[in-house]
């Protein structure tokens, strides 16, 4: 969570995202002068099957607002299977997080390829768009403190 | 009461109002009251309340004990914040507000005086005693036991003053109140108005007496295998057999636990004392899990890990948790090595602790017998039977040589 | 009940295994008994007081079950999803069991079932009584035990579909009726997902605030099988070792998706967890969710792959982007 000058929220949203697609996506967004939300903060990984659903746990644990996690298109793993893994983990993830109360709206899965710089830009605005509608994810933080 | 040690105090009365606004009162005077009360599951814990109609007395034996108000689950130590090279450390308070613990079981009194001892040895443990010089405890004589309790077995009764400041009585709407310490005698004369002196001419114990006596009566009715009178077994429940046939303990009397009575420590500390190495322990916790509930649930399990909780790269917590020497992982050295390394040698050291252990450094035992690691076991581990299997080896012994 | 008791002589006295792990009756209820004698086998039961899931007894961690050498083990069919589930992952191999399975008429539920299921009940009495619940003690043997209804039936036998296990060397029993069916569960995964997501957060933390993270529910799982726990690894330290409440979610929330696709649905989490916290209905959300979008259902079959570690091309994926 931030804040402006003006005191608005301004989510923080932590990207995880892999390195041969959506990585190289956010670079083509970048190097194209695509406009969008600079709320997010990258985090390279090999593969979408790379990133353990702890590592959300973490994000949100460690002050994100929202999550975007990130890969190849199906059947273009750099690996062959890591997105096809990393599909049933996640189905399965965001099932019980929205189950124990997290809302799913702060948590977006997508597969953007290295041609899609334009689709990577508006993941990330329509991300941080329903973020900054739900509003700082302080339930979670609050924890923290308890007992 | 030890007669001698300290002077009798004036036993009093307080009738349920009266308990009811002294718990108006304390709140209102920023006083922490802790008592038995219904959790979100409808279940009993030991939780702060607001008014006396939340206090079950009486009601189940709380799910934990009473040792999680002065050290509970986790606590923190200090905290730490980096600034380059500068580190400021943050100590936490070790004074504490007053508290007053309300209708405490006997048996979780016993065990936090037992832990005393541990907890002021060499090291004096200031967030221990700070929590404990803050509160009064107020404990209420057990109007009902199951065939779990065993708090006779290791000498204490269901109406133990030990560990309790003001010991409450079940009396015709309302207590009598027996002050133990100065602390709960003070408790009494903050608040004098809410209490009465209690009824008949005799000055303080021999009225107590007598009239603890016939609460006691009441309330454990000892008729050694009898059907459970009304007093034991809530309204509506299954009447049954108390013990499952087959069964190989003797059957309950009630009151005393379920094996029946007292068993000597003595003998089973010495017969410990020189049997580390035993057949018993080879084959005594095939069934346990080592998940350590038991050790979650004990009033007197006190063991605790130590750790750090970064919050992020530049401050942190330490802080301590409750730890059980039930898991592996409790004696894992870093080079892999694990002494005991298989469950049968934790379940030795659960028992050597309580019953060897402790009473031979402290004079005490780890254990006050009030059932909840036989309650609460999912692989029906019994403490009581094992204690009563190790009685029984003692005296085989004892009549060989 | 003689078939098992005599069956168990018989695998004891021809040397077949070293110990037949079953049920007897203990001082409060039906316990885990470890036959090493035949002459023992008499103490032997089964009946529906029997909840308990013995599979847990082979996990490799239970390394002081060895020196009994081999084991026969009494599995319902619930019971039997767990050792399927462990040979399917590798944990033990199938001849290294005997497995005799028991035909099941459904289980009570465990509070019912074993008299002293845990403290914090009851009115009058310590341990017992209360909302339902029999005191301590109070609860009958046999023939005379709490009959099944859809109140007293255990949760997961709504979902059976194993009352004879095909995962066995040998049946024993008569195939009893089928039991009630309880909606209890069910209803409850449906009200907590009719809440709106700040209701549901409120619903757990007001259960999981009691956790203290002793990680009962890990040690008498018996698909929790790991040798090393992701919540005891310290570097990097995934999973905070103090019971806060961030610590609490983060914990039950791991140990749920780790059991996704692999929970049996035996209920021993719930069973043993000292703070009562409802672990079951986690589990059951993530069989639902793999029943309905995986086809996967846990089964006694132990060459069917898991659903988690395998996967198909055409997978649902209108969750993502």
């Amino acid at each position: 969570m931030a804040e402006t000058s003006n005191g608005a929220f301004e989510p923080k949203v932590t990207a995880f995202v892999c390195n041969w697609c959506t990585y190289t996506g956010a670079d083509l967004a970048g190097t194209s002068r695509l406009q969008m939300s600079p709320n997010v903060r990258i985090i390279r990984l090999p593969c979408t099957g790379r990133i353990d659903p702890l590592f959300i746990v973490k994000a949100f644990e460690r002050g994100a607002d929202g999550v975007i996690v990130s890969g190849c298109h199906p059947a273009d793993c750099h690996y062959t299977s890591g997105n096809y893994h990393a599909r049933r983990r996640f189905a399965l993830f965001l099932e019980l997080a929205g189950f124990m109360g997290i809302d799913p709206k702060r948590i977006t899965f997508s597969w953007v390829s290295a041609s899609e710089g334009g689709k990577w830009r508006d993941v990330v605005n329509d991300t941080v768009t329903r973020v900054r509608e739900l509003g700082p994810f302080t339930a979670y933080r609050e924890l923290a403190g308890k007992p | 009461m030890r007669p001698g040690v300290q002077r009798v105090m004036k036993t009093r009365s307080i009738s349920r109002e009266n308990l009811a606004a002294l718990v108006a009162d304390l709140v209102k005077g920023g006083t922490d009251v802790v008592a038995p009360a219904r959790a979100s599951d409808g279940k009993v814990d030991y939780r702060r309340v607001a008014k006396f109609d939340e206090i079950t007395m009486n009601g189940g034996m709380p799910r934990r004990s009473l040792k999680e108000f002065f050290l509970p689950p986790t606590e923190a130590l200090f905290s730490w914040k980096q600034k380059q090279a500068d580190i400021t450390l943050e100590p936490v308070p070790t004074t504490f507000g007053p508290a007053v613990v309300l209708g405490a079981r006997p048996c979780d009194t016993a065990g936090v005086v037992v832990l005393d001892k541990v907890m002021g040895w060499d090291f004096r443990d200031e967030l221990w005693f700070g929590r404990r010089e803050a509160t009064t405890i107020v404990s209420l004589a057990c109007s009902g036991v199951d065939d779990s309790c065993f708090c006779r077995v290791v000498g204490l009764s269901p109406e133990t003053e030990k560990g309790a400041d003001l010991v409450l009585y079940p009396a015709d709407g309302g207590f009598l109140a027996q002050p133990v310490t100065e602390k709960g005698e003070a408790l009494i004369s903050a608040h004098s108005a809410r209490f009465v002196d209690a009824p008949a001419g005799d000055p303080g114990k021999a009225t107590a007496g007598k009239e603890k006596k016939a609460t006691a009566a009441a309330a454990a009715p000892a008729t050694p295998g009898g059907a459970k009178s009304e007093t034991v077994l809530p309204a509506g429940a299954k009447a049954g057999t108390a013990i499952p046939a087959g069964a190989t303990a003797a059957p309950a009397s009630v009151g005393t636990g379920g094996i029946g009575g007292p068993v000597d420590l003595g003998s089973v500390h010495d017969w410990l004392a020189d049997h580390f190495e035993h057949p018993l322990w080879e084959a005594i916790a095939f069934r346990c899990h080592g998940c350590g509930a038991c050790a979650s649930v004990c009033p007197t399990c006190h063991c605790f890990d130590i750790v750090d909780e970064p919050e992020g790269v530049t401050e942190g917590t330490r802080r301590r948790n409750w730890d059980t020497c039930q898991e592996g992982r409790f004696t894992l050295h870093a080079s892999g090595h694990n002494p005991r390394a298989q469950q049968n040698a934790r379940f030795r050291q659960r028992v050597m602790h309580k019953f060897y252990i402790y009473p031979e450094k402290f004079g005490e035992t780890l254990c006050t017998g009030c059932g909840r690691c036989v309650r609460d076991c999912p692989g029906g581990m019994d403490l009581p039977e094992i204690v009563a299997k190790i009685a029984a080896l003692a005296t085989k012994d004892s009549v060989r040589s | 009940m003689q078939e098992l008791r005599d069956l168990a002589r018989k695998l004891l006295s021809d040397g077949a295994v070293g110990v037949v792990i079953g049920y007897e009756e203990g001082p409060h209820g039906v316990r885990p008994a470890f036959i090493t004698d035949g002459a023992d086998a008499d103490k032997l039961i089964f009946d529906r007081r029997c909840v308990q899931n013995l599979a847990t007894y082979l996990a490799p961690r239970r390394n002081h079950l060895g020196k009994l050498g081999k084991k026969a083990l009494v599995v319902k069919g619930c019971d039997a999803r767990a050792v399927a589930g462990l040979i399917r992952e590798t944990q033990i191999k199938r001849e290294d069991v005997v497995i005799i399975g028991v035909r099941c008429g459904g289980v009570l539920r465990s509070d019912l079932a074993i008299g002293n299921g845990g403290s914090g009940n009851g009115e009058g009495g310590i341990g017992g009584g209360g909302a339902g619940r029999p005191a301590a003690g109070a609860v009958a043997t046999g023939a005379a035990a709490v009959a099944l209804t859809p109140e007293t039936v255990a949760d997961r036998c709504a979902e059976c579909d194993i009352r004879e296990p095909h995962l066995a060397d040998h049946l024993v029993g008569e195939l009893p009726p089928a039991p009630p069916v309880s909606k209890r569960r069910e209803e409850l995964i449906a009200k907590i997902e009719a809440m709106t997501p700040g209701e549901r957060w409120d619903f757990w933390q007001q259960e999981l605030e009691r956790c203290v993270l002793c990680h009962a529910c890990r040690e008498v799982c018996p698909m929790c099988f790991c040798e090393r726990c992701v919540a005891d690894k310290t570097v990097p330290q995934w999973l905070e070792s103090s019971p806060t409440g961030r610590a609490n979610f983060a914990w039950h929330l791991t140990r749920a998706l780790h059991q996704a696709g692999r929970c049996c649905d035996c209920g021993e989490c719930e069973r043993a967890c000292p703070a009562d916290i409802p672990l079951g209905l986690l589990n059951r959300k993530l069989a639902q969710v793999v029943e309905e979008r995986y086809e996967f259902r846990a089964t006694d079959d132990p060459e069917i792959p898991a659903p988690v570690g395998s996967y198909k091309l055409n997978d649902t994926q209108e969750f993502i982007l």
